[in-house]
């Protein structure tokens, strides 16, 4: 019973971002450095939306992965590791070129008592199409 | 009694909290091995794949190479040429995920090779590779 109401209560949409529209901000989807590449962070389900785990670049806080939100970072070329921890810590690794963006969706799987939230790298193609209907998170490091 | 049995089952449910928050989650583990990676002399070498290739990855989490995908050499490990994708995400997936190029050793695919953390993930079978 218990667990049944704290599961409902996790998947309920509040919690959502509330930042405006992608297509409002409308960021360059490139770095504005020669050297260093765009990281877009995003989460498009509302799965879950009451659990917003931090993101860790590197060892880095960077902002928080809000449901049917986003932000982006922009970091010089290198190897880089997004580490998202709910009930678990899961990692995604991917090397980063310079003027190059890349896109790091976040998705929500069933936990043991809520629910896991991780990175996944994905096409950029499939990004871009997909961060439109995100809303601006600013990278809150709060 | 009723009451009782609904509070066993919290006690119980709580109890089953505190073993599992010990438990350690990460239980897939991708097994990949070190090696050594040497950057190629033609650096203009690429080819494209002419036909679907699934590939059955670690986990059971299938890849797929798409047919039309352009590959780009750029580099060479032990095992074979190091091909990173140019126009699509390759990943390898166990609890973690983890980019990855292809190993390409005569015409076939022989593992990953994973640039972060600079190992290579074989595969049980090599697979033949349609290249145009």
């Amino acid at each position: 019973m218990f667990f049944g109401i704290f599961i409902l209560v996790a998947s309920l949409p509040f919690g959502c971002a509330t930042g405006p529209q992608f297509s409002m901000v409308q960021p360059n989807m490139v770095s504005e450095s020669p050297d260093e590449g765009r990281i877009f962070f995003y989460r498009t389900s509302a799965l879950g939306a009451a659990i917003k785990p931090a993101v860790m670049l590197n060892g880095e806080k960077v902002g928080k992965a809000i449901a049917k939100g986003f932000f982006f970072v922009d970091r010089p070329a290198g190897d880089y590791e997004v580490v998202t921890s709910t009930e678990v810590k899961r990692k995604v690794s991917f090397v980063l070129e310079k003027g190059q963006t890349r896109f790091i969706k976040f998705n929500v799987s069933m936990g043991f008592f809520a629910g896991h939230v991780y990175g996944e790298l994905v096409d950029e193609s499939v990004g871009m199409s997909e961060i439109v209907n995100c809303k601006y998170t600013g990278g809150d490091t709060s | 009694m009723a009451r009782l049995k609904n509070r066993i089952s919290f006690v119980l449910l709580v109890g089953v909290a505190f073993v599992a928050g010990g438990c350690a989650f990460d239980l897939a583990h991708v097994s990949f091995e070190p090696t050594q990676f040497v950057q190629p002399l033609d650096h203009c070498k690429t080819f494209v794949v002419a036909n679907d290739v699934p590939i059955d990855a670690p986990c059971n989490y299938d890849r797929l190479l798409r047919k039309g995908s352009s590959w780009k050499l750029v580099g060479t490990i032990p095992k074979g040429e190091v091909y990173k994708p140019l126009d699509q995400v390759l990943t390898v997936e166990c609890s973690n995920i983890f980019e990855a190029y292809l190993v390409v050793s005569e015409g076939h695919m022989v593992g990953f090779y994973l640039p972060v953390e600079k190992g290579f993930v074989p595969l049980s079978k090599g697979i033949e590779l349609p290249m145009e």
